[in-house]
């Protein structure tokens, strides 16, 4: 796997996890389902990419987490967005729609 | 930013909660997982098992968020450090032979750049040392020259009057003793005589008084002395009101006008500083001052050099013509420190050269090791790699242990290294060094940490490299490591530490047959049971020929009434010692009317028959042969008359057109060794030319010129050891002048080991790297070696047993040790072809490419190499086939 890959997919997860916290709190097996509804099935997200995206990114200050009870009576740790996430979140979105009109742009001319 | 250090610090502190806090949170994914699953219909156990396969290893993605997580780097290194000091504690033999190599070859490094620092780095003691200077002289033509230059009295007065770039001064370049009246004895003490300013261009300023006036300066100017801090403390007991008296020096009266401050050094180092007064007369016609000098304010170097040669031109001009026909003569300043250390330079810098050489055997031998550590411990590797870590984190942990074991070796290599400049400095014959001590300082334990990690770096980076060549599965599945490649590995790194040992080793070798063959040189006289004792004659009663004439008769007969003294004499100077060099034009021979260089001395009539220097024609001198004399008289050697008069019968022949007395040579005596004088000889001992004139026949113009240089030497031949030789030959002296002492006694051998101080030095510091460069590639052999025999126990046993004999066998696991040691020797024979070129300029009586030496070298390499390959072996003698077979 090429590192400008990496990079892409990376950048993509976060803004996936940023956009699944936008509607509120969720624990880890929550944003995992919330990426999969969201993207209709798309993107699965593993627990191997999920929980060091979310540690690095309540250590960058976007996540702030709390334990709580689930649905079903079980302790697990919710996330949420701080401010600075929810900003994140803005400017990542940004990007990504210039970037991809961009790409659908390019992509049309090409044909 | 501060949530990250909230992290970082929740991480370092707070560990095992987050730790614990971690594995809660991925457990609870899973048992949401599982939940999920049963309430899709799977049964509980089911469930889980499933949950637990999608999750894809909870101690995985344990460890890819541990990756993630601030602060995890410092807890993994510390982590990392611990674990390799317990690796290295679960092997003592490993860490002990690396950190011994480590600490003996970063001991040597820091020995001898020591003394680099001291000599080359370290900023001389004096203010703004980058604007004192010295000056050098280029000579371009027949026999090209290029060093220090010492001027006369019409250079130094050139440059003083007309060179106004610098501020110039003087000293004598020859030091010399003088006697000093201290309280009811005389003492011996080193002076220097200096010009006016001389302090002033090392930037010192007395502490008490002043430096010397212009007018003190000059010739016949008043008698003045300035005295170091140090004498003035232990003769004159720090007497503040001294300045302004007279002290008796030199058997006269001389007025103390300063005294230095304490710690102040000089580049003469004198006891006490007296004034030089320069001229162009006396010691001033010849090339005898050495000069300093102190770059003005606002000026460059480029214009003092400039200005020098502008004002030296005619005098250049005039010495070209005169000595050296054709050639082209330039002058040019150099940093002092440079101008002080231009003929140790090269030597210091070479002996560097060979402790790298050491450390690159170190690095060899130790690499050697850690391959063999690495194949032990790949089974550990492995294990690790297929739980998950990174290439990366076992790459990290082996360059720590490799870190750890370079600090603990530079630690004790520094202490090594500062026990061996205590005992080389101690091999040194005082004021060799021309510097006033030798520090550890910081530079030396920069340079020691920079060499310790620099180390660990090369002998850990082959092992490392191989790492990344570990095949999980295959590893797993045979347990072995790329055997072969591992093998020929270990073997070239031997095969080039052998190669650098070689070169050391053919090098001290011819160093070693230098010193043989100057020690061994025909001395031309008897050294046997001989004593001499040298005493200051620069001395005011001594400056009128009878009181000197019967100064020398009456003391040598004294000398000659101690029981078991069978001869005693006194001479200017003696074999093996440089004697006074004088140019003469000779007045009769093949060569009359040419100028000619020959070294000269006065002796007492009995200095052959002391020294038993044969008379070869002609007759040595009798008590007759003396001032008032109808007909003055001198000796000549063989070499002065093979030279000189092409080895025609001088007898009865003028000597020299100069001399108004018209001395004639008298008789021929053998030559004996001494340093050179004239310029033509650079061996360290040889034959010059000499001429000897009775000492009652000296003029009293000559002495007291001389006496200022030289101090002459009594000298007595006992028939057998005397109790208490030195005693008795001082109270015999005190007999005739109380007021004169000896200022050392010393044998010949003592002066021959004087005079070949730097070749004794040369040899022990080469011949010490050489034999630690053996020892190193005999450890690396017996290493590998050892290591063959442990590894293939159970081959051997195999051979053993299917009727190979234990010859055979020996042969067959010492092979590899044999073959790289061969192959070793090879290269390195080849590399001294180029290498020991560098050495020619050290070595006398013995060639560049001398059998001798090198059969010697490749003798005692085949000798260790057999024996580092043999003792390993002697293990398999101890191998019970039947033992080694049942084994797995």
């Amino acid at each position: 796997m090429s590192s400008k890959q990496t990079n892409l997919l990376q950048g993509t997860l976060d803004l996936l996890i940023l956009k699944a916290l936008g509607t509120g709190e969720l624990h880890g097996l929550g944003i995992s389902r919330r990426i999969d509804q969201i993207t209709r099935g798309t993107f699965i997200v593993k627990p191997g990419s999920l929980f060091p995206a979310l540690h690095r990114m309540e250590e960058a200050g976007w996540l702030r987490s709390l334990w709580g009870d689930s649905e079903n009576n079980r302790r697990a740790k919710f996330y949420h967005l701080t401010n600075a996430g929810r900003a994140q979140l803005d400017v990542e979105t940004k990007e990504w729609q210039t970037i991809a009109s961009a790409m659908a742009h390019a992509l049309k001319a090409t044909t | 930013m501060t949530s990250r250090i909230r992290n970082l610090f929740a991480s370092l502190f707070r560990k095992q909660m987050v730790e614990r806090e971690l594995d809660r949170e991925l457990q609870s994914y899973v048992a949401m997982v599982s939940d999920e699953k049963i309430a899709a219909g799977a049964a509980q156990p089911e469930a889980r098992r499933q949950a637990l396969a999608e999750f894809g290893g909870i101690e995985q993605v344990k460890q890819a968020v541990r990756d993630r997580r601030a602060g995890t780097r410092f807890e993994v290194i510390a982590h990392d450090v611990l674990y390799g000091v317990r690796q290295l504690r679960r092997n003592p033999g490993f860490t002990a032979a690396v950190i011994l190599t480590l600490a003996l070859a970063i001991g040597a490094n820091t020995a001898i750049f020591s003394i680099v620092n001291a000599l080359l780095l370290t900023r001389l003691p004096y203010q703004n040392p980058d604007r004192i200077g010295t000056i050098f002289w280029r000579i371009q033509g027949a026999r090209p020259f290029e060093g220090a230059n010492d001027i006369d009295g019409e250079q130094w007065e050139l440059l003083r009057d007309n060179v106004s770039s610098v501020l110039g001064a003087v000293a004598s370049s020859i030091s010399s003793g003088v006697n000093l009246e201290a309280g009811r004895s005389v003492q011996y003490v080193h002076a220097g005589r200096v010009s006016a300013h001389y302090f002033d261009v090392l930037g010192i300023h007395p502490a008490l008084g002043r430096s010397f006036t212009a007018t003190e300066d000059r010739p016949h100017g008043p008698s003045v002395v300035i005295l170091s801090d140090a004498l003035w403390r232990t003769i004159f007991h720090a007497d503040p009101h001294l300045i302004g008296q007279a002290i008796a020096l030199k058997g006269e009266p001389y007025t103390v006008v300063g005294v230095l401050p304490a710690g102040a050094r000089t580049p003469l180092n004198a006891d006490l500083y007296t004034a030089l007064e320069p001229s162009r007369q006396g010691e001033g016609s010849g090339a005898n001052y050495a000069v300093i000098l102190r770059l003005r304010d606002g000026v460059s170097w480029r214009q003092a050099d400039a200005e020098i040669n502008r004002v030296w031109t005619d005098r250049a001009l005039r010495f070209a013509k005169e000595f050296r026909p054709g050639a082209k003569i330039s002058f040019y300043t150099v940093p002092l420190q440079k101008g002080q250390t231009a003929e140790l330079r090269p030597k210091a810098l070479t002996l560097m050269l060979a402790a790298g050489f050491i450390l690159l055997i170190a690095c060899a031998n130790l690499a050697g090791l850690t391959v063999v550590r690495m194949a032990r411990r790949a089974a550990e590797i492995a294990m690790r790699l297929a739980l998950g870590a990174s290439r990366w984190r076992i790459q990290r942990q082996l360059w720590i242990e490799n870190l750890l074991l370079a600090c603990v070796g530079g630690a004790v290599g520094v202490g090594v290294g500062f026990v061996a400049l205590r005992g080389l400095l101690s091999l040194l014959p005082p004021d060799y060094l021309p510097v006033s001590g030798v520090p550890l300082d910081e530079r030396v334990l920069a340079f020691t940490l920079v060499a310790s990690v620099l180390t660990s770096v090369l002998f850990g980076m082959l092992p490392a490299l191989a790492l990344g060549r570990i095949d999980l599965r295959s590893f797993l599945a045979s347990r072995t490591v790329a055997g072969a490649e591992r093998l020929r590995l270990r073997q070239a790194l031997i095969a080039g530490e052998v190669a650098l040992t070689v070169v050391l080793l053919a090098s001290s070798g011819l160093l070693i047959r230098t010193l043989i063959h100057l020690q061994t040189l025909p001395p031309g006289f008897n050294p046997q049971g001989v004593m001499t004792a040298k005493a200051s004659l620069d001395d005011a009663r001594y400056r009128d020929p009878a009181a000197f004439d019967r100064l020398i008769r009456e003391s040598t007969a004294a000398m000659e009434r101690i029981p078991g003294v069978e001869s005693a004499a006194v001479g200017l100077s003696l074999p093996y010692e440089r004697a006074l060099n004088d140019g003469m034009t000779l007045a009769s021979g093949p060569m009359k009317g040419q100028q000619v260089m020959s070294g000269a001395a006065y002796v007492s009539p009995s200095y052959f028959a002391t020294l038993q220097i044969p008379v070869l024609a002609g007759r040595a001198f009798t008590a007759s042969d003396r001032r008032g004399a109808a007909q003055p008289v001198a000796i000549v050697n063989l070499s002065f008359v093979r030279k000189y008069f092409a080895g025609q019968n001088p007898i009865d022949r003028p000597l020299d057109t100069q001399d108004t007395l018209g001395t004639v040579i008298i008789g021929v005596v053998a030559d004996v060794a001494v340093p050179p004088h004239t310029e033509q000889i650079n061996d360290p001992l040889g034959s010059e030319p000499m001429t000897y004139i009775p000492a009652a026949q000296a003029d009293p113009h000559f002495l007291a010129v001389i006496h200022v240089w030289f101090q002459p030497s009594w000298i007595v031949r006992t028939t057998r050891p005397v109790e208490g030789l030195t005693a008795q030959m001082q109270r015999a002296l005190a007999g005739v002048d109380p007021g004169l002492p000896f200022s050392g006694f010393y044998s010949m051998t003592d002066h021959l080991a004087q005079t070949l101080a730097t070749q004794r030095v040369e040899v022990a510091l080469l011949g010490a790297m050489a034999g630690l460069a053996l020892l190193l590639s005999a450890v690396g052999i017996f290493a590998l070696v050892a290591h063959m025999v442990a590894q293939r126990t159970r081959e051997i046993g195999i051979r053993i047993a299917l009727g190979s004999t234990l010859r055979q066998a020996m042969v067959h696991v010492a092979a590899p040790g044999l073959r790289s040691s061969a192959a070793g020797l090879l290269c390195g024979l080849l590399l001294c072809l180029g290498a020991l070129r560098a050495l020619r300029s050290a070595l006398y009586g013995v060639g560049i490419y001398d059998v001798p030496s090198l059969v010697g070298v490749v003798l005692l390499l085949v000798l260790i190499t057999l024996l580092a390959a043999v003792i390993p072996t002697l293990r398999v003698a101890k191998t019970d086939p039947a033992a080694t077979l049942r084994e797995e």
